[in-house]
């Protein structure tokens, strides 16, 4: 690209402008829950809203702008903003144990979306059937863990069954209780995105 | 919290590209040669990365503090055995893992201190050519710009539900409650933003600071493409590694 003034000005279209800043804002928003947790019973480790985050940019954004939103997340947190699991940032993080699901939240939106949302565009998520999205973020729950626990068994050198107990395992619970809630805001229409 | 703290240590000075360069390398290194000489010979280099930085090593290793139960649980679960209870042996392997991690969040960590959001923006779209990389660049950006701004409108949701007894309901309802409210936020903000970029001919090619190589470059580049050469030798005698750490050294403080 030519930094010389001469260059023309190539603007953005305007439906694609939209769909950058809302794709830009929810890679922040995911940023933004990763400093929340909530203490769950069944779970030893905190539950976060992050793979809530997940299942909702596949939702409401669609597969493509919720997959692009989840690689910015990834590349703002690889080149420094403090956006992984309590503030953490740069790409030792990614090559760190939890790297695996951070790589996986970009596969899982597009899963996520591509199940709710067929072929052909955004469809209105009140006209998708509860079946369809539950089989949408169970999906994506089997690919974040099928990515995250091999790269936590490589990462850390641990036995497979270690890498269940600590990568998975313990996670699992929470998973369904996210993806009540996630059915439970898709169904009460309280998000206005249009 | 860790962030890009403005300085003119010798790690500000680099070009963000040849930092990147060698922080892949070290961390293709550090998996490469995960025993305890070579995490040995490692450490001295993150030492020194940190210090060419002017960062704290302490500070890194509290703002990955979270990382830790991570690094500790997997060879105390690898260790333990029936019966024996706990067999050193097995723990050695993954223990040697986490301390690698560790380092590789060490290195990555003085580039977060050193390089400001728009030199990273310009690396990205000198390594992604075209729209996707125009995209990538301005979508950090705006993510840099915004997640303070999100991180407070959580806060104060969290805030005004404490207020009103939202503690009192069940784990489901909390979560739902605080992600639409928060949603909703974010969405109105993103129109609201996208209207502002429009209205100031939001454009593919703005322009950016010019990405220069200097002779500091040349020195980091090669140490980058040491780790390289390193990491695919798969045998090394220690002492080539040792080398290569102290090696390094004087080509920063010089």
């Amino acid at each position: 690209m030519s930094n010389s003034t001469s260059t023309d000005v190539d603007l953005v279209g305007d439906e694609t402008a939209q769909n950058v800043a809302r794709a830009a804002l929810f890679a922040a928003l995911m940023g933004a829950f990763s400093y929340v947790s909530f203490p769950y019973p069944l779970s030893p480790a905190p539950v976060t809203l992050q793979v809530l985050g997940v299942f909702l940019a596949g939702l409401f954004l669609g597969p493509l702008w919720g997959g692009a939103s989840m690689v910015l997340y990834l590349l703002a947190g690889a080149l420094g903003a403090p956006v992984f699991a309590g503030g953490g940032a740069g790409i030792g993080v990614l090559l760190g144990p939890t790297g695996g699901y951070l790589f996986s939240y970009a596969v899982a939106a597009v899963v996520v979306g591509a199940i709710a949302h067929g072929n052909g565009g955004l469809r209105p998520l009140a006209e998708t059937s509860t079946a369809r999205l539950l089989v949408g973020m169970a999906a994506a729950t089997i690919v974040i863990y099928g990515i995250g626990v091999p790269f936590l068994w490589w990462n850390l050198d641990m036995t497979l069954r270690t890498a269940v107990i600590t990568g998975a395992a313990v996670f699992v619970p929470a998973e369904a209780v996210k993806m009540a809630a996630a059915v439970g805001i898709v169904r009460s229409d309280a998000i206005r995105a249009g | 919290m860790l962030s890009y703290e403005p300085g003119d240590s010798l790690a500000h000075r680099l070009d963000p590209r040849s930092k990147l360069a060698v922080q892949i390398g070290f961390a293709a290194a550090a998996f490469a040669h995960t025993t305890p000489r070579g995490l040995a010979a490692l450490t001295v280099v993150t030492l020194a990365v940190l210090y060419l930085a002017r960062t704290d090593p302490r500070r890194v290793v509290w703002a990955f503090r979270f990382v830790v139960p991570f690094l500790i649980a997997a060879p105390l679960l690898d260790g333990f055995a029936w019966g024996v209870w706990f067999v050193p042996a097995e723990a050695v392997g993954p223990a040697l893992a986490g301390y690698r991690v560790l380092l590789v969040l060490g290195v990555a960590a003085a580039y977060v201190r050193t390089t400001p959001v728009r030199d990273s923006r310009a690396a990205i779209q000198w390594a992604v050519p075209g729209r996707v990389g125009q995209f990538l660049g301005m979508g950090v950006a705006f993510v840099f710009r915004f997640l303070p701004v999100l991180r407070a409108d959580v806060g104060r949701i969290r805030d005004a539900h404490r207020a009103r007894l939202g503690t009192e309901r069940s784990v489901p309802d909390r979560m739902g409650m605080l992600v639409t409210a928060a949603f909703n936020r974010a969405f109105e903000r993103a129109d609201r933003f996208a209207v502002a970029l429009r209205a100031r001919c939001f454009s593919w090619n703005p322009t950016l600071p010019e990405l220069r190589f200097s002779r500091l470059d040349a020195a980091a580049l090669a140490v980058a493409a040491t780790f390289v050469v390193l990491s695919l030798v798969t045998v090394v005698p220690p002492r080539t590694v040792l080398s290569m750490s102290v090696g390094f050294v004087p080509v920063g403080t010089r």
